[in-house]
């Protein structure tokens, strides 16, 4: 059978760097067909390649046998493919159906034919079992919903291969399980999904086969029935994975953090988080659970002094440190490692070595008196650099040519460095690759052996189950449940993120 | 138009010389002429200590802009910081009874403590009453003009004169010259230069300040207290216009007269030079003296050709334009 989407011997080159080299792939109609691979392997620029965002160096498509050229998306979504982004790109004041038919809108003597519009979104939500109410405002849909506009969208403008770039890393549980039986009902019908994910256990339960990609390179094309979690990680990172880091069972020891009835308000919208109270104690790692946007940000950001807490106490090593901002919190002992590493966590256009110097910068041996030692800078860079693996050029090389993994473990490797009393670790693995995901676990819990107190925000599940002692479910403003983490299952909690409390946790 | 390894100002001000050289052909003028002019008038010899008597205003302003530039902020109260420290500068030397070189240190130091405070207040405006800094600085200009204004117009002014300006100062307190045109103010100026640039490469505040200007929500979050650094940087540079408004005072105009140091527009030329740099201290100081190289040649240019010297005002907004524009279309590509 002729696959709906094939491209042979793609490569692209950036400077000196090959991110793909020589490429083959082959996506039949009517299969889900993974893309996995480490940060860096060249996943994003073979999307692009194939949503036709940039050309290739050399290769060729074909689509439906026949030999195709891509000079923009435009051409591509006209050859039928299209491609729901990480980052939606929604009008989040008008309604779906608004978004659907945007760019294409039906017309009648020259004015958008809404009735037209309205029936024709509302089939095809039908078709494809897409819960999706076509006169919603998209605003006021929650992110899984959100995504189903965007599928919406692709399919409006008659798309059989869909490309999704990792869909699941926003979703809750049940909203994965519903996108999944959404892609078995559009490859039921014929079309093909080209599906990138860091998530194994996700290829394991959805595609049927499974391209994996390492240093630009194909490292193996595998059925998905045939292979297993343990061979698809040996072909992505060249090894197997370390085993997850044991919990000590070392009981915790004093109160580190400590947070009494906190409140963050928002104007125009309840309180992004209203009356939550826990502590973290030494040698203990709370996780916090929660779909992103129940408050979670805001509650780290009032944790680190980024923003000013509107009621409640919060306590950094027994030192009060409500009111204080950000350089307080250091003060008192606090490292974070922010959710948005790339507005937050580092100033791309500096060096690698000044974005590893901040925090250090006024103490010896970088600071001598109000001096900066820039070459005390760069040996701390190299240090830290080579103690946690950053792949770069040099400690000269600005922040904003690294990899988000790499960039990732630059901010991780600097919080860590501090070796403070508390650390809150917000989103610490997203988007990066299962090797880096294995060391920066196994670092955050060589920092709860260190009896340290550690408090991880994420709505990834798997990780907060990974490594929480305790885990607390967080829902709009409020921690609605507790639960040990050796106990805790996956099914329990999701339900938890999703609102629904525990009737005996 | 990216080269690699070409500074961007570069195809700037080549576009921006190309347009000039159009406007000059389209008025009936001759650009090569007018160019001519301006290059003789600039950096011939005899004509090298004009551009550098420009230059030391100039170049101070532009430290004026660019130091808060660095930290990515914009402080368009150059004129009120350049008038408070000019006026106190002619003011002090008038008043104490002391040796001339004490003088001469004294006006300096409290026209920066002048210029200085002008421009925290503007700082204070938008730490503390959330007054947008671009705002606040640029509207202090207007009270500290007036103000300056009145006091030279009336309870200051110089009875024998028919302007409103001060009392010249005595001869004591006066900069000493260096040669035809320049004087010690140069030194000083060059003083402030190196402070500058050291503060910026070596110092841990230069590095905080530098980080800020890369991305505020970085510094902040690493331990910068954001709303300290933005009074201090806003105070160091309103000293800096206040050193400036000292240096013209006490070395080539030897009085405050209204609007004296106001009608070369200093501050705009120097903005203008520390946007071209982005902040950069060494790249704007270049930019600084380019324009003053612009706008004295500018001055010859006037003499011996039909062309206004309005042209050199035209090619400095040009260049800037142009870079701007380059930056949008890079954004819009990206």
């Amino acid at each position: 059978m002729v696959p709906a989407l094939e491209v042979r011997g793609i490569v692209k080159r950036y400077g000196g760097l090959l991110a793909n080299d020589g490429i083959d792939l082959a996506v039949a109609a009517g299969e889900v067909h993974a893309v996995m691979g480490e940060n860096g392997a060249g996943k994003t620029t073979l999307m692009s390649i194939l949503y036709g965002l940039q050309p290739p160096d050399a290769g060729e498509m074909f689509r439906d046998g026949r030999w195709v050229r891509f000079r923009s998306s435009a051409d591509a979504i006209a050859a039928g493919l299209g491609m729901v982004h990480q980052a939606f790109r929604l009008f989040g004041s008008l309604t779906v159906w608004e978004n659907v038919v945007y760019g294409r809108e039906p017309r009648r003597g020259g004015f958008i034919d809404r009735r037209a519009a309205r029936e024709a979104v509302a089939a095809l939500a039908v078709r494809y079992g897409l819960a999706v109410a076509p006169d919603a405002v998209v605003d006021r849909l929650s992110v899984g919903v959100r995504q189903r506009v965007e599928i919406l969208k692709t399919l409006y403008r008659r798309a059989r291969v869909l490309i999704l770039d990792e869909p699941t890393a926003v979703l809750t549980p049940p909203e994965r399980e519903a996108l999944f039986a959404v892609l078995r009902a559009l490859v039921a019908d014929g079309s093909s999904v080209l599906f990138v994910t860091h998530k194994l256990d996700e290829v394991m339960a959805i595609s049927d086969r499974v391209t994996v990609l390492r240093d630009g390179r194909v490292a193996a094309h595998m059925a998905t029935r045939e292979t297993s979690p343990r061979e698809i990680v040996r072909a992505m990172i060249g090894r197997s994975l370390p085993p997850p880091p044991p919990r000590t069972g070392e009981p915790p020891g004093e109160v580190r953090l400590e947070v009494r009835d906190l409140f963050v308000r928002a104007p125009g919208r309840p309180p992004p988080v209203a009356g939550v109270s826990f502590a973290v104690r030494a040698g203990e790692i709370v996780g916090i659970a929660g779909v992103a946007g129940n408050g979670q940000t805001e509650l780290v950001e009032a944790l680190a002094g980024l923003r000013r807490p509107d009621g409640g106490r919060v306590a950094v090593n027994g030192r009060d440190v409500t009111a204080a901002d950000a350089a307080g919190h250091r003060a008192a002992g606090l490292a974070y490692v922010p959710e948005d590493r790339a507005a937050v966590g580092t100033a791309r256009a500096a060096s690698a070595a000044e974005n590893l110097a901040l925090g250090f910068h006024r103490a010896p041996p970088i600071a001598r008196g109000r001096l900066l030692d820039r070459a005390a800078m760069r040996a701390w860079a190299r240090q830290l650099i080579a103690r946690f693996d950053i792949r770069i050029a040099g400690e000269r090389s600005p922040a904003g040519t690294l990899s988000g993994g790499n960039l990732q473990k630059l901010v991780v490797a600097r919080e860590l460095a501090h070796a403070a009393p508390v650390l809150i670790a917000e989103q610490p693995t997203r988007g990066v690759d299962v090797g880096a995901i294995a060391t920066i676990h196994a670092q955050l819990a060589a920092e709860r052996a260190a009896r340290r107190a550690v408090l991880v925000v994420s709505a990834e599940l798997s990780e907060i189950l990974a490594l929480s002692d305790r885990v607390l479910a967080m829902f709009e403003g409020r921690i609605i449940a507790e639960c040990d983490g050796a106990a805790a299952d996956e099914e329990g909690i999701g339900a938890l993120m999703a609102g629904r409390r525990a009737e005996a946790a | 138009m990216t080269w690699p390894g070409v500074p961007p100002a570069v195809p700037a001000i080549l576009l921006a010389l190309l347009l000039g050289a159009a406007l000059v052909a389209a008025t009936g003028g001759d650009p090569l002429d007018a160019y001519g002019q301006i290059v003789v008038g600039a950096l011939a010899w005899e004509n090298l200590t004009n551009t550098l008597n420009w230059a030391v205003p100039l170049v101070g302003m532009t430290l004026v802009a660019a130091i808060p530039l660095r930290g990515g902020m914009v402080n368009l109260g150059g004129d009120g910081q350049l008038v408070a420290g000019g006026l106190v500068a002619a003011l002090v030397p008038l008043w104490l009874p002391a040796p001339g070189w004490v003088l001469i240190l004294l006006a300096t130091a409290l026209a920066m403590l002048a210029g200085g405070l002008v421009a925290a207040l503007a700082g204070l405006g938008e730490v503390r009453f959330g007054v947008p800094l671009l705002i606040s600085s640029l509207l202090l200009n207007y009270p500290v003009a007036g103000l300056a204004s009145w006091l030279v117009g009336f309870p200051l002014r110089d009875r024998s004169s028919g302007l409103p300006q001060t009392v010249m100062i005595p001869a004591a307190a006066q900069l000493p010259p260096l040669g035809d045109v320049l004087n010690m103010g140069a030194f000083a100026m060059l003083a402030v230069v190196l402070c500058v640039v050291f503060f910026d490469r070596a110092t841990v505040a230069g590095y905080e300040l530098r980080m800020r200007g890369l991305n505020a929500r970085f510094a902040a979050y690493g331990g910068v207290r954001l709303g300290r650094q933005a009074l201090a940087a806003m105070a160091a540079s309103g000293a800096v216009a206040g050193i400036v408004g000292a240096l013209l005072v006490l070395g080539s105009q030897y009085r405050f007269t209204d609007g004296a140091l106001l009608s070369p527009a200093y501050t705009w030329s120097g903005l203008m030079a520390a946007l071209l740099a982005e902040g950069e201290p060494v790249g704007s100081i270049a930019a600084g003296m380019f324009f003053a190289a612009l706008q004295t040649g500018g001055f010859a240019m006037e003499r011996e050709t039909s062309v206004p010297r309005e042209l050199s005002m035209v090619l400095q907004a040009l260049v800037i334009l142009l870079l701007a524009a380059r930056h949008g279309l890079a954004r819009r590509r990206a």
